[in-house]
């Protein structure tokens, strides 16, 4: 039972409840001392997230964001990885072959 | 008496009918010499010579030709196509390249199969080149050129020859060149001795015609006289359309021995008519040796 009160609970922190559903929580919050005390705890884990963050003031966890020259290296060595393990695997294990199969097929030449 | 021009038309028809039908009979002749560029081999001739091989036989002579090369494999059934004074060489080819190795390091392979055709002149040459004009069929080929096979294809006049011949020569032992000649046989000429331990039967020759009437066949070894009834019959038909394609049966002939008022079943050996020993195991150890050959020159 006080699983469910306490996933609300986080439900309720990331402002995804109704207004009934909040009512509803806080009404148990009364009685429940438990689910408050989870509640305590998960609001000061919050903002032990957005002191980490550099952002002890904000309304709401910040979410981690990619910086661009960040995001661009992450993609150029996935890239580079990619083409680095398929030359690998062509050179090991082979391929399809690069020409047409009309090149590799025998042919007539009268003298 | 006047003898009317009229009445020698009927044998003037059956004197032209009778020299269609007798229509000069002549041996065809297949000439293969598989070659590369010599600058390879570093020798002093523009090319330099890998293997050959002659192939001769009637008319209707195929010729089923393998070429194999470190990573690549060609085989084809080439026949022609006459003409007063030209021939089509028309073939169907199967290629096999390697294509590189599985996760478990198994070999891959593509395989390949596609009809090819040219025309020359009778005692003209063609050049076949089996992986590709560029040698794009050959893998990992660095460093080493494309063969190529020449095949010369003539006719010499031959009167009631039928038997077939073949001869290759490899000179570089990295090319591997089968040359067969492809003729079903009218007749085989079958040499059957007996054997018992180390004691066998004189040699016995017949000649059978496939799918006759069998014949019985005695053997003396030991004081004793062994008959058998012997058949020759056509191979059962390729379980693969390549080998149907590739005519793999037409020039194999199996040979069914039984023994008269036994209920055993008949014992079957096949092959080609290539003069090569076949044993055939038979009850109680003893064994027929058997040896197909193309019959001698009338």
């Amino acid at each position: 039972m006080h699983e469910d009160w306490v996933r609300q609970v986080d439900l309720e922190l990331d402002g995804e409840l109704s207004l009934p559903e909040r009512a509803a929580l806080a009404r148990h919050l009364a009685s429940c001392r438990h689910c408050a005390e989870a509640r305590v705890s998960h609001l000061e884990m919050r903002v032990a997230f957005a002191r980490s963050a550099g952002e002890p003031h904000a309304r709401t966890v910040p979410r981690p964001r990619l910086r661009a020259r960040a995001l661009a290296i992450a993609v150029v060595l996935a890239l580079a990885a990619g083409a680095a393990a398929g030359w690998l695997a062509h050179w090991r294990w082979g391929g399809p072959g690069a020409g047409s199969i009309e090149a590799t097929r025998a042919a007539f030449a009268a003298q | 008496m006047r003898r009317s021009r009229r009445s020698n038309l009927p044998f003037v028809a059956a004197a032209l009918l009778a020299a269609a039908v007798q229509a000069p009979n002549y041996r065809v002749t297949y000439r293969l010499r598989v070659l590369q560029p010599a600058a390879a081999a570093g020798a002093g001739a523009d090319t330099q010579l890998l293997a050959s091989g002659v192939v001769t036989g009637p008319p209707e002579t195929n010729l089923r030709l393998s070429l194999r090369t470190p990573g690549a494999e060609l085989r084809g059934l080439l026949g022609t196509l006459p003409e007063p004074d030209t021939v089509n060489l028309a073939a169907l080819f199967f290629s096999r390249r390697a294509a590189g190795r599985s996760r478990r390091g198994l070999p891959m392979w593509e395989e390949d199969s596609y009809r090819r055709w040219t025309r020359l002149a009778w005692g003209g040459t063609a050049r076949l080149y089996p992986f590709g004009p560029a040698g794009a069929g050959l893998p990992g080929r660095a460093g080493r050129p494309a063969p190529w096979v020449e095949i010369t294809v003539g006719r010499q006049f031959a009167a009631g020859e039928t038997r077939a011949s073949e001869e290759v020569t490899i000179v570089d032992s990295t090319i591997l060149l089968d040359a067969q000649a492809v003729i079903p046989p009218r007749r085989v000429t079958v040499r059957m001795s007996l054997v018992r331990g180390d004691t066998a039967s004189s040699q016995r020759t017949v000649d059978f015609v496939p799918e006759a009437p069998g014949r019985r066949v005695s053997f003396v070894l030991g004081g004793e006289t062994f008959d058998f009834d012997v058949t020759l019959e056509r191979p059962e038909p390729p379980r693969t359309g390549r080998d149907s394609a590739l005519a793999v049966d037409a020039d194999v002939v199996c040979l069914r021995l039984l023994v008269p008022g036994s209920s055993g079943p008949a014992r079957v050996r096949c092959g080609r008519l290539d003069n090569v020993a076949r044993r055939l195991a038979l009850v109680e150890g003893d064994t027929l040796v058997a040896t197909f050959a193309w019959p001698a020159v009338r």
